[in-house]
């Protein structure tokens, strides 16, 4: 399958991730889009890497093995990011009893 | 390599000395003293005694620049450290906790600072990241904190996606993570490049806070515990600035013209928008945090020129900023409240305070004899070396004039305005310190060779 | 070895007064380094006249192309006489007046006369933008901090005004620099540069404004009265007397012998400019009823001729400016003292409230006479033959077409001024006393030895200007041949 394919599915998750952050106004849904962005870019980085595997495999057996590394890195990160993030919204939440992002509008005097 | 691994033990040991100190002097001194080894093994590391020698694989390169800058931001944090740790009481119960956690930012900023492929700026920057969205919000009964840590954790988030996004596509691109090994082309260059540059633009310029990515700025920083928004718009902010220039030194120089445009258009805007909004601020901390923004414009003229000087001068503006704003938050966090009223009389109640408030306020305008104006200096002849920006640069000196109009404002109230401000106590050692970060100002202000010449020899 | 005495006198004296205690010790230790400043000064002139104690130069910033290069030469040995003079007369014309923490006071005017010295004494751009920001900042603290009710606001504005001018200049500073063979601020290097025309014209102006917003001329004029005004008057003799002569000494040194080109190709307008500036400042000298705005008003008109004979460009007006560079910073701070006596008897600088001190007042009003005289430049008062040569040079110019109608324009102005001068001299002196002036006492010693003594430098130098035109001769050749635009004009 050529290569075209896996960007425009992934550009497309991408764009749905962006236009989600910037238009709901759950916190959590917000976090999940978030997540559907980082998601897009590790099937591209996976999709990446096996596309330079096979075109460079002739010359260098391990070609294309750091972008899965990376991918792998994406992840560990996302989970920290995750436990920070819940962490912040449920001190939040017990503060205000709310997730709306529209609530943040309260620092802009 | 001596202070990455250094300032990561660090920071675990800090975790447990939240365990095992109880009293907070202690727990204090063991941080500063930490710093101080911090600074000290990477000066070392400079003169070419490396503790731990690991093979990075191309993964990270220690050259001058990046360990100049890691000796910046130590002796910045070890400043910050000396002055404002006792202020930190102040925040919330874990105080050994936010020790641990500025030691893995410092951490990041070493990665940031020194990495060659992509994945370390990526890990460097969330590194950075994560302790901060924490700090932000760890006044946690304040629900101002609490909405500023929301808004910087998905600000930060986001960022971090298309970051990782722009990476991506060029890595599809070229093939590699290694920004020594890309190879761009200056004709014909792909659309995946491009578009991954320009996403990795707009990302990095989301860290640095350059308009129109700025937005979550003045919230954040005026949102998050004055303490750590001293931490964050120094340290923090110069170290995603040379992650952002050596990126687009090593990676895009090649392809200087294609992006430069965009590059001017962003920090004319950064420019004026900082500015001028800057100037109808009613609080000190929330025109600071403006100032943070206009400074940026500066600095981003750096990465703009790209030439040897402007490395020198990111490294000289980094100094500047970070001690005058480091120096100022200091004072400003003895008073008891933020607005601009209460440094009416402060002169009168605190001349020595006063004056080297005025060193640093002078400073940030970039007034001569003082380190900031050859900050600016090295910023201007940068770009006037590249060419064809003119225009940019007396931009930049129109918009340096409307500064001193909010710097000055506070020079003002401290010595023109009568007032009783509010009596703050300081103790000697405070005092001293301010001081000799005012000297230190002075005498880069004279003598900038005495910073940089670490760049070279 | 001299220049650098000259600079480290008062910046070192300036520093150490900050720590002064009492109001006295401060006043007597301002006024000793002062006349130890003149002291090397003069000496300077007389004996120690060898040029390898005249100039000085040693590394600094070399990564830059940058050093510290000072040096006297004749047009330095001027004004930095014309600086050293005036310290201690407007420091024993102030004796009696109190300032509150006076040693901030006198600590921030001996670092302003650092700063003036070394912008008269750079021989590299980047250290005269440094020495030109060091006179700044002393006296923004010095207007803010002591001077009228509403100081603060007009000092600022007087601040952000010349701010923008310098940091303009500073940007025409470096790319110049940039253009220079091996990157350097060598003043030697500058008149080396040779650019295109159009090139020439961008940094000019961006040069120019500056030093039209220190002088000023006219678009760029609005600071100076109200700063006048409000400020006190020690510093507003030194902002009038030495500082306004930064502008025109940064045209004389930086502007023409750098950018010849542009010189020439705006010579005109900016004449224009300084002419209208000239006529419209003397008419509103004439309409003004508050005494300060009166001389401030004036100054603008005299600096405009001084401007305007720059421009031509000729021998003979450039020696004319030279001399009148010194003569004006002497009369106008004569003026200044007189005025200040008035405001301290009587409360009030208004000239409808004053009238008939000629007969309370007789020694003030003889000595008032003759620096009155001086200032619309009656012969055998010093100011006489600087405007002569300066008209001569005018009219003499072959670098402009319309030199006759500069120098009838101008011409109209030193009628104005006759006008407005004598007018003032007429109601505040003559007529009839009133309640406000019946109980005038004459002045005090110190202030009338001090106007004597400025009186009798009028008539020395109107007698024998020769001793001031010797000095700056040389100066002005070597910056004439270095403006020479006969090259260009060959090019085309």
């Amino acid at each position: 399958m050529p290569i075209n394919y896996y960007i425009i599915l992934s550009l497309t998750l991408f764009v749905i991730g962006i236009v989600g952050v910037l238009t709901r106004r759950n916190t959590i849904i917000v976090f999940m889009c978030i997540e559907i962005m980082l998601n897009a870019v590790n099937l591209l980085l996976v999709a990446f890497s096996k596309m330079h595997h096979i075109n460079q495999v002739a010359t260098n057996p391990t070609a294309g093995t750091e972008a899965q590394l990376f991918v792998f890195f994406i992840m560990v990160v996302a989970a920290a990011e995750v436990s920070v993030g819940l962490a912040i919204i449920v001190m939040l939440f017990r503060n205000t009893h709310s997730i709306d992002v529209n609530f943040l509008n309260r620092l802009k005097h | 390599m001596n202070a990455l691994i250094i300032s990561a033990v660090f920071g675990v040991i800090m975790m447990f000395t939240g365990i095992f100190v109880k009293q907070k002097p202690v727990t204090r001194n063991i941080a500063i003293a930490g710093v101080a080894l911090l600074l000290l093994v990477n000066i070392l590391e400079m003169s070419g005694i490396d503790f731990f020698k690991v093979h990075t694989a191309g993964f990270m390169l220690f050259d001058r620049f990046a360990l100049l800058f890691n000796s910046v931001a130590f002796g910045s944090t070890l400043i910050y450290f000396i002055l404002s740790a006792p202020d930190m009481e102040k925040v919330g119960h874990y105080y050994a906790d936010y020790f641990a956690l500025i030691f893995f930012i410092l951490c990041g900023v070493v990665l940031v600072a020194s990495f060659q492929s992509l994945l370390i700026l990526f890990l460097g920057i969330e590194i950075i990241s994560i302790p901060l969205y924490i700090l932000t919000g760890s006044n946690k009964r304040n629900l101002i904190s609490n909405e500023a840590s929301l808004k910087y954790f998905l600000m930060g988030a986001f960022s971090t996606g298309i970051m990782l996004m722009g990476i991506t596509l060029l890595y599809g691109a070229t093939g590699t993570f290694d920004t020594q090994f890309m190879n761009i082309e200056t004709e014909g260059t792909s659309a995946l490049v491009i578009a991954g540059m320009l996403l990795l633009f707009f990302s990095m310029a989301f860290k640095v806070s350059a308009v129109p990515f700025h937005f979550w700025t003045p919230d954040v920083y005026d949102g998050c515990p004055t303490v750590f928004t001293s931490f964050m718009a120094t340290v923090v902010k110069s170290a995603a600035f040379v992650g952002f220039i050596r990126l687009f030194y090593d990676a895009f120089g090649s392809i200087h013209d294609d992006w430069k445009l965009v590059a001017a258009i962003i920090t004319a805007l950064t420019l004026l928008v900082g500015n001028i909004t800057a100037v109808f601020q009613q609080s000190v901390k929330r025109m600071l945090a403006y100032s943070s923004i206009s400074q940026a414009g500066f600095m981003l003229l750096g990465l703009l020129a790209l030439n040897a000087t402007s490395k020198e001068g990111i490294i000289l503006y980094a100094t500047a900023y970070s001690l005058a704003t480091i120096g100022i938050f200091a004072i400003l966090l003895k008073m008891n409240d933020h607005s601009f009223e209460s440094f009416n009389g402060f002169a009168r109640q605190q001349p020595l305070l006063a004056g080297v408030n005025v060193i640093f306020l002078l400073s940030l305008a970039g007034i001569p004899l003082t380190a900031g104006f050859l900050a600016k200096f090295y910023m201007l002849k940068a770009t006037l070396e590249s060419g064809d920006f003119l225009w940019l640069v007396i931009l930049a000196v129109i918009m340096a004039a409307v500064s001193v109009y909010y710097y000055f404002r506070l020079i003002q109230a401290m010595y023109f305005k009568e007032g009783d401000g509010n009596a703050i106590e300081v103790s000697p050692g405070f005092k001293l310190m301010l001081v000799i970060v005012a000297a230190c100002l002075i005498v880069l202000g004279v003598f900038p060779n005495l910073l940089l010449n670490w760049l070279y020899f | 070895m001299v220049p650098v005495l000259l600079i480290l006198i008062p910046l070192l004296a300036g520093i150490a007064s900050f720590f002064t205690g009492s109001e006295k010790t401060a006043r007597f230790w301002a006024l000793l380094a002062s006349l130890f400043t003149l002291l090397v000064s003069i000496l300077g002139l007389t004996i120690l006249k060898d040029p390898s104690y005249l100039a000085f130069e040693t590394s600094w910033l070399g990564s830059l192309g940058s050093s510290f290069s000072v040096k006297l030469d004749g047009m330095g040995q001027i004004l930095c006489l014309l600086t050293a003079i005036s310290y201690p007369i407007i420091l024993l014309a102030t004796w009696h007046t109190p300032h509150k923490k006076a040693n901030n006071f006198f600590g921030l005017m001996l670092l302003t006369q650092a700063g003036l010295m070394g912008v008269f004494l750079a021989m590299d751009a980047l250290l005269f933008y440094f020495f030109w920001e060091l006179a700044l900042i002393p006296v923004y603290f010095l207007c803010s901090q002591w001077g009228g009710e509403r100081r603060i606001a007009v000092t600022f504005k007087f601040f952000i005004y010349t701010f923008i001018g310098s940091l303009l200049m500073l940007v025409g500073i470096i790319y110049l620099y940039t253009q220079t063979p091996g990157n350097s601020f060598a003043i030697a290097d500058f008149y080396n540069i040779n650019l295109p025309t159009s090139e020439q014209s961008n940094i000019f102006w961006l040069l120019f404004i500056a030093f039209a917003i220190k002088m000023p001329v006219f678009p760029f004029h609005t600071w100076q009265p109200d700063t006048y005004e409000q400020t006190n008057y020690a510093t507003t003799m030194v902002l009038s007397g030495i500082m306004v002569k930064m502008g025109v000494f940064g045209i004389i040194r930086w502007l023409l012998p750098v950018l010849p080109a542009a010189s020439y190709a705006w010579g005109d307008t900016v004449s224009t400019m300084a002419i209208i500036g000239m006529i419209y400042a003397s008419l509103i000298a004439i309409r003004q009823n508050d005494l300060k705005r009166l001389v401030a008003y004036s100054s603008i008109a005299h600096i405009g001729l001084m401007c305007v004979a720059i421009f031509a460009e000729t021998e003979s007006g450039m020696q004319g400016v030279m001399i009148q560079m010194f003569n004006h910073g002497i009369n106008i701070i004569a003026l200044w003292i007189v005025v200040e006596i008035i405001e301290r008897q009587f409360g009030t600088r208004k000239i409808s409230e004053l009238g008939g001190l000629a007969k309370k007042m007789p020694v003030l009003s003889i000595l008032l006479m003759i620096v009155a005289l001086a200032n619309i430049a009656l012969p055998l008062t010093n100011s006489f033959i600087g405007e002569f040569l300066m008209f001569n040079g005018i009219f003499g110019s072959t670098i402009t077409k319309y030199n006759v109608v500069f120098m009838v324009c101008a011409g109209i102005t030193i009628i104005l001024a006759a006008i407005y001068t004598l007018n003032m001299i007429r109601r505040v002196f003559y007529g009839e006393t009133n309640e406000i002036t019946a109980n005038a006492v004459d002045i005090r010693e110190n202030e009338k030895w001090i106007l004597i003594a400025v009186v009798a430098l009028i008539f020395i130098i109107g007698v024998y200007p020769q001793a001031i035109l010797n000095i700056s001769s040389e100066t002005v050749n070597e910056i004439l041949k270095e403006a020479d635009i006969t090259p260009y004009l060959i090019g085309k």
